[in-house]
Formats: structure tokens, sequence, C-alpha cells
């Protein structure tokens, strides 16, 4: 008790030595005061009362709010927030006002749901309370002939995977309930509800595959394999210190990507290639997380959200390319790119403050409080394709903008590389061989490193 | 339908029109309805090129249906009728338009059928696809700025790479020059 009361008089303390407007909130462990002002929450204070770590990020210029596995960004200026890497509408902005960013009920509500979390205007005033689980799955094991199966029934969501050895977690954006108890069976030893995440215990050796949704009924496929024949290998929760790359090997799992002529897969040599430049970045003194370590089946959303998550320097997506006609050859980069009508559109919106497409001008305003990224993911993207361009025998594509989905959400420079064509005979030698591989980690690993150069010479500089 | 074979079927319209007067009472002959002539117009479409990037492919296209969804539909429909300079085809699978609108904001949404899982493999190949689309309605379609994919009526969110959950503006550097 004395732990509550204590902070608490702090609270009303201070409130009444500067005077602050408040709102009181009634959450699990007692009223909390938090800044409100014409109907409008201190978003931070409010995310900050289920226990959420919140930060603000000055480079991307947003703030960041983290609780277990589940993460929210939101910017000032903008109407819509990044939940655990995509993009979601609120239903009203967020505005700075005296350096705190402030959103009415409805947005708060968006943002909290995101966490796990609701509030609500009951008869005792704003009630802050944990999500009930609302829909109730079951989880059941099937053998086919490509192996064993987890199949859980009851939901459309597409949970985030985190596996580790012994043991697979799905994590639901919004929590469910089980029908039943998990019973095991063969590979599956039990499971258990933690919070968001569902915990499946698995027989020693046994991992994750691959994943994927079904529909009809709706429902999500765990295939599992053994652990000598797939490493994967979750990204580290926490943050290291110093500067951080995330590579993203494109497609895995299920999503095989492109074919080559014999077969070859864009998803083994995207992982091969990513592997290597991971292996050169740290060598070089660049911590480097992998999207995946291993044949895994990971949602686009989800690539961007662990990059998010760990606040990395630079995100870098890998792919192989595809053509009909076997003539094209070379590698492209891109970064995401904001259309010109799009934008006048947004402003033309904001300056009437009328309808419009609210979806296109809240996504622009998103883009323009990314502005900064937007420049850097350029220069990150010229820096790759200018490595590529030296490569001997390899055609330059050059630096192009498109909407990607792996590249919606990112707050950090993020691109796009496509090392080549498996349809064309000449690059489908250097995707496929060994030594072609490595040369196209080596190139890849030259420009993040001459792009993080430069970054740093920049800040020094005051640039 | 070809060209030639709607010039045909012009000709062969207006001969059967002028076969098919009916006698009037008095003995004398109705004034024949002077069929309108067929108005042509030249259309731009956009097909995957050599290099990877859409070439431009004009045809002319007899009583193009006016600016609106109609117009949006004439122009899909001759996209998937394919080139007639031996370009692959735009769309590479048995596409069939469903469907197509167009809003008060310039969008245009076009329905098609989905295509076949395999169908489309790699960057390249899908924005082949997708922006062939886009770039064919925008350059034909006055008043349409950007387009969206549908397929089989519901929106995708990708088809494997590029987010087509909104409608896309034409990209010029997808075109060659």
């Amino acid at each position: 008790m004395r732990r509550l009361i204590l902070p608490l008089a702090a609270i009303v303390l201070a409130l009444l030595a500067r005077g602050a407007p408040a709102e009181t909130i009634l959450t699990p462990q007692g009223p909390a005061e938090v800044y409100a002002r014409g109907g409008q929450f201190d978003l931070v204070e409010v995310l900050r009362l289920t226990g959420a770590e919140v930060l603000f990020a000055p480079a991307a210029g947003s703030y960041g709010a983290v609780l277990g596995e589940r993460e929210v960004q939101f910017t000032p200026g903008g109407t819509l927030a990044v939940v655990d890497g995509k993009l979601t509408a609120l239903p009203a902005p967020v505005r700075l006002v005296d350096g705190r960013p402030l959103g009415n009920a409805a947005t708060a509500g968006t943002l909290l749901g995101a966490l796990g979390w609701t509030l609500r205007q009951g008869g005792r005033g704003w009630e802050l309370a944990a999500l009930a689980g609302g829909e109730r799955v079951t989880v059941s094991l099937v053998r086919d002939a490509g192996g064993t199966l987890l199949v859980v029934r009851g939901t459309a969501q597409q949970p985030r995977i985190v596996a580790v050895p012994g043991q697979v977690g799905l994590l639901f954006a919004t929590p469910v309930a089980l029908a039943e108890p998990i019973r095991p069976d063969g590979e599956l030893l039990g499971g258990e509800l933690l919070g968001p995440q569902l915990v499946l215990r698995l027989k020693q050796g046994v991992t994750v595959a691959s994943s994927y949704p079904l529909a009809d009924p709706p429902r999500f496929v765990v295939r599992l394999g053994s652990e000598s024949q797939v490493a994967v290998e979750p990204i580290a929760a926490g943050r290291p210190a110093g500067t951080l790359v995330v590579l993203d090997p494109g497609h895995g799992g299920d999503d095989q990507g492109a074919h080559g002529p014999g077969g070859e897969l864009e998803k083994d040599i995207t992982l091969a290639v990513a592997r290597a430049t991971a292996a050169r970045l740290q060598a070089a003194g660049v911590t480097t997380r992998l999207t995946r370590d291993g044949d895994a089946g990971l949602a686009l959303a989800e690539r961007t959200a662990l990059a998010n998550r760990l606040q990395a320097d630079a995100f870098v997506s890998v792919h192989a390319n595809a053509y009909r006609g076997k003539g094209v050859r070379g590698a492209e980069t891109y970064y995401m790119n904001v259309d010109a009508s799009d934008a006048d559109a947004a402003a033309a919106a904001a300056a009437e403050n009328v309808g419009a497409a609210p979806d296109t001008v809240a996504l622009i305003l998103w883009d323009m409080a990314h502005v900064a990224n937007l420049n850097a993911s350029a220069r990150l993207a010229r820096s790759i394709q200018d490595r590529f361009n030296e490569l001997q025998g390899i055609k330059d594509r050059g630096v192009r903008q498109a909407p990607f989905v792996v590249l919606t959400g990112a707050t950090m420079p993020a691109a796009l590389v496509e090392v080549g064509f498996l349809s064309n005979p000449t690059d489908v030698k250097r995707l496929t061989s060994a030594s072609g591989q490595d040369e196209l980690a080596r190139v890849l690993a030259e420009a993040v490193l001459a792009f993080l150069r430069d970054r740093e010479a920049a800040a020094d500089t005051g640039r | 339908m070809s060209r030639h074979v709607r010039v045909a079927a012009a000709v062969l319209a207006t001969l059967v029109a002028a076969c098919s007067r009916a006698p009037r009472p008095d003995g004398g002959t109705a004034p024949a309805a002077t069929p309108e002539p067929a108005v042509i117009s030249a259309v731009t479409l956009f097909f995957p090129g050599e290099d990877g990037l859409l070439e431009r492919e004009t045809r002319e296209v007899a009583d193009l249906a006016a600016p609106g969804p109609a117009r949006v539909r004439a122009i899909v429909a001759e996209l998937i009728a394919g080139s007639q300079q031996g370009r692959p085809a735009a769309l590479p699978w048995a596409a069939t338009l469903h469907a197509a609108f167009v809003d008060r904001a310039g969008n245009a949404f076009v329905d098609l059928s989905a295509p076949p899982e395999g169908a489309i493999e790699g960057t390249a190949d899908e924005a082949a696809v997708v922006y062939a689309v886009v770039e064919s309605v925008v350059a034909n379609c006055p008043g349409v700025e950007r387009v969206q994919l549908l397929f089989d009526g519901s929106e995708v969110a990708t088809l494997g790479h590029l987010d087509l959950s909104r409608p896309l503006a034409p990209r010029p550097e997808l075109v060659a020059p």
C-alpha cells in the first residue's frame, strides 16, 4: 500500500505545484492522474500506465511504446500509427502542445488497444483495463505428407512467431482465449496463454519450419521441422549498443519467391547473401541482425516491425528478381516513394481541412513526417546501387522508388535491393554460386558501411 | 477484336441497314436512318518491354466510350486483348475484367480475376503487371489520376512485394523513354 500511496502523493503534489490540468484514470493498480487538456490526454502518460516503456526517437521524430512483444509508434502531427510494423489509422491526429503529444480518448484507445489495453468512460470516470481475450482458439496437431503441422483454429489473425529451442510463441495482435486446454500430442508437449502470447512447448529438437494463414474456416498453421533442418533464431529483444543494421532475406518458408531455371529458389539465395553480408558487417564492428536466419515464413509487416523494435540505423531487404524476358538482367535498388500527386492532394486537403481521401492524406502526413528518413533512404539506395555497379559484368538498372510493403512504416533509412535476375542465365550463375553470393555480399556490406560512414560524417559536420 | 475485323463489322452493319429499308403503305420507301460513322480514337497502352520497362503501344479503337467507368473498362479490355506488336501479355494469366468504377477523387478501381499462384514472380514482373494497368488507364481516362487493383472483388494487400492497398499513381520511371 505504501508503495502505491507515496507515488500518488508525489503526483498530486507535483500537479498542485504546477497547477497542471489533469484527468483521473482508474487503473488496475488504483487511480492515477495524467495530464489532460480540453479532452486531450498526454498519450505518453496514458501509455505508461500500462507499464509500457515509452520513448521518443529524435531521428524519426516519433514516439514508440513497447509492452512485452507489442509495439506501437506514432508521430505528432500525424493520424497514423505503426502497430508492429503495420500502418493503422488513428481516429484523430496527435498534436504536440507544450512538448506533450496530446490525443483524444479515441486516439488514446487505439494506441492502447495495440498494446492489449482499453480506455473507456464508465460510471466511475475513465477506466483503463487489459483487453479480455475475444476469440476462442483451439490448437491441434495434424500430420500430412510434408510433416507435422500445428493448427490454431478460431482466429483469422496472423500472429507473430517467436521461436526458441523447445518452444514456439504465437504473439497475437488482439489477445485470444483458449477454448480448451492444450493436450500433449506427439511433438507438442503442451501450451498455455501468457498475455497476448500463446506459448507452445515442443519436443527437443523440434522447431518452426514455416507458418501461414488459411481461410474457410480461418486458421493459422505452423509447420514443424527439426533443428537440424532449420535454424530459426529469434531476433534479440533488446537493442544492442552502437550501430545496428537489420538485413531482411526476402521470402522464406512456404513463400519461395522466384524460381531459377534449375529450380533455384529466391528464398535460399537471399538468405545466403544476407548471412554473408551480416558476417562481413559484424567483422567490421557493426552489429547486424537478420529478420530470419533460417527457412522460416515471416509476414512483410513483421520484418519492418522487427527493425523498428530494434531502432535499427538501417534496414535492407534483399531480393532476387525475375521477369518474363530472359534477356533482362542486372541489379536495381528501391526505396519508398511519395507520389508528388499524393503530396499535392494531401496539401490541398490539409489546407481546406476537408474530406479528400483520409487514408491518403494520413499516409502522406506520415510520409512527410519521415521525409528525413526518405532522404536518407535515397542515399542508402544510391550507395548500394553504386557498389553493385562496380561489379564486373553487372548491369546497372538504377535506383528507383516504388511502394514496397516491406518498406512501409520503416522508421529508419530503408532500401530493397534486387541483386540480380533469376530468369537470366548470366545472372543466375552469380546468384547461385558460392563465390557469386560472396561477391554480392561483399559489395552490399561495403555499401552499408559507406552509408553509415557518410551519415556519421554528416552528423559531425552538422549537415 | 482486331482493327480489320472491326472495320469489316462496321461495313457489314452499313450494308444490312441499307438493304432493310421497309416499304411504306404508300409504296414509297422510308428514309433510311443514316448510320453514325464509327468514331476512331487512338489509345496508348503499356506492355512489358524487352528491358524490363513498360513500352507504349498506340492503337486505334472504334467508338471509344466516354470518360468514366465505361472508358476504364474499354481500356483494360484492350490491355487484356494483348499486344498487336508481339509484346508479352500485360496480365500473364487468363485474366477477366469483373468490374471497373471511378470515384470523385480521381481514383479508378479495376477488379480483375485473381492470378493463379506462380503466375507472377519477381519485383520486375509484378511491377509490369501493376503499372501496365495503372499507366494505361491514367493515360487514356481523363480525370483518373490513380488506379487501385482489386482481385475477385476484394482489396489485396500485395501480390508479393508492392503495396496494393491503396490507389497508385503512374511511375514514369518504369516506362521506357
